[in-house]
């Protein structure tokens, strides 16, 4: 069983509108009308939970929850047929909103809110909820930000008591959270930059920064080290080996890049579990992350395209 | 169809040494009517109802009562559950619990649902650990 922890998950909220009217002359162009909307579940370890349930892959989404926003993110993943087991807190769900403005959908503007703190009663009560949980965890994928009031160290200390109870371990994170969670010996991690192309004070912003400081990190103990090089791209790192994986596309082609990251991070997962090569599984993960973001849609999940897609993504061994 | 078919999964559970207090705390912010109470290996051990909570509030004699018009007033409910709030759930869950299996029939969930007059039924899989629940309303939303 395959569990996925999102500590901090959120309601996706995306715009798209026309033009988005900002620093405009009069008040009156302030407003921007949206042209559409979406309201969904999301958050990293959701989002993955939702891509893999699409696949048809049992899963169990945990972490914490609260309010009506907390509802609406149980609600919409139970619909997409993920097993919830979430810890209810006195706050509110965080919102974060998207917007998409018209031929420009491939840089989205991300407003997200950090979310209310969590007390140290409630995190007591998910380390035990989350500890039963292992006893059927073959797999356990700590990913996102973490909530007000949670200690960085927290995903170290739930990387380790998942490894100790013989799952494989996967953490998508930054900061603090990351450099904390590395110290458990991930079987994956993939460092969030979006904000701060930094790990550890190592800068990854070139292909040679990224291929150093993942083979430290691999050499730390961490077998998989995956990175977001170009929107189009992502490097790879293993005791055996690097990897360049490109997708065919332009950025300019993409249409919402929301959980994009997420969907390859969990396509990589579903063929490692599958039993498959990291080859294949960087393969498939590329390229259904690729078709969630030409899509419209948050998630794209269709199998059949995405093996198609296969076809299409590079895999060059450095 | 099988119960599997048809379950909702949540696994909103809680342990035997969970106080009254925080349980009704759970219930509220899941908004559930009843929760399956866990062991440590999240097999299934009992199963307690805002139902048990209230009865555990009310005057012993109340079963002998027609009417609530003998109750003096909420006010002793409420000492009531303020003196038992800090106490584990363990004191008043259902030992004798009633699960179904995710392999039954939905038909056998339906009768037990009906027979027992309960909102929802715990799922259990083939080791007695939790996997979801079905509510009268899995049930409606399937024969539709």
């Amino acid at each position: 069983m395959i569990i996925t922890v999102t500590l901090n998950p959120a309601i996706d909220k995306i715009y798209w509108v026309d033009q988005l009217k900002m620093a405009q002359e009069t008040q009156d162009e302030f407003l921007t009308r949206a042209r559409s909307s979406d309201t969904s579940a999301g958050g990293k370890g959701v989002n993955i939970s939702i891509f893999l349930s699409r696949l048809g892959v049992e899963n169990v989404a945990m972490g914490f929850v609260g309010g009506d926003m907390g509802h609406v993110v149980v609600r919409d993943l139970r619909d997409e047929g993920v097993t919830t087991n979430f810890v209810w807190t006195n706050g509110e769900t965080r919102t974060n909103v998207i917007v998409l403005e018209r031929g420009h959908e491939y840089v989205p503007i991300f407003i997200n809110e950090p979310g209310t703190p969590v007390s140290q009663e409630e995190i007591t009560r998910f380390i035990r909820r989350y500890k039963r949980m292992l006893n059927r965890a073959t797999w356990v994928i700590l990913a996102g930000s973490l909530p007000l009031g949670i200690d960085a160290d927290l995903y170290r200390v739930l990387a380790e008591m998942a490894t100790e109870a013989g799952a494989r371990v996967v953490i998508s994170a930054s900061g603090e959270a990351l450099s904390r969670g590395l110290l458990a010996s991930p079987y994956i991690a993939k460092p969030d930059i979006r904000e701060t192309p930094v790990v550890d004070g190592i800068p990854l912003r070139t292909s040679s920064e990224i291929i150093d400081a993942g083979k430290k990190m691999v050499g730390a103990g961490t077998g998989i080290i995956i990175v977001s090089h170009e929107v189009t791209g992502d490097i790879a790192i293993s005791a055996n080996g690097v990897w360049e994986i490109l997708t065919p596309e332009k950025s300019t082609e993409f249409k919402n890049l929301v959980g994009a990251d997420d969907v390859l991070l969990g396509g990589v997962v579903h063929m490692l579990n599958k039993g498959e090569t990291l080859e294949d599984a960087l393969r498939f993960g590329m390229a259904a992350g690729t078709l969630s973001a030409e899509s419209d849609k948050k998630i794209c999940a269709d199998i059949t395209k995405i093996e198609k897609h296969m076809e299409a993504i590079s895999i060059k061994k450095v | 169809m099988k119960v599997r078919d048809i379950m909702t999964k949540d696994l909103t559970s809680c342990e035997k040494d969970v106080s009254i207090r925080e349980l009704i705390f759970i219930m509220e912010s899941a908004g559930v009517p009843n929760i399956p109470i866990v062991d440590e290996e999240d097999k299934v051990i009992g199963f307690i109802s805002e139902k048990d909570i209230i009865r555990a509030c009310l005057p012993g004699y109340f079963d002998m009562l027609h009417t609530a018009s003998f109750i003096p007033d909420m006010n002793q409910i409420s000492k009531k559950l303020d003196q038992i709030s800090s106490e584990p759930v363990e004191n008043y869950m259902q030992g004798d619990m009633i699960v179904v299996s995710e392999d039954d029939d939905d038909l056998q969930a339906a009768e037990i649902i009906i027979r027992k007059n309960i909102k929802n039924l715990p799922v259990v899989d083939k080791y007695g650990r939790l996997v979801g629940k079905v509510r009268r309303i899995d049930l409606l939303r399937h024969l539709l």
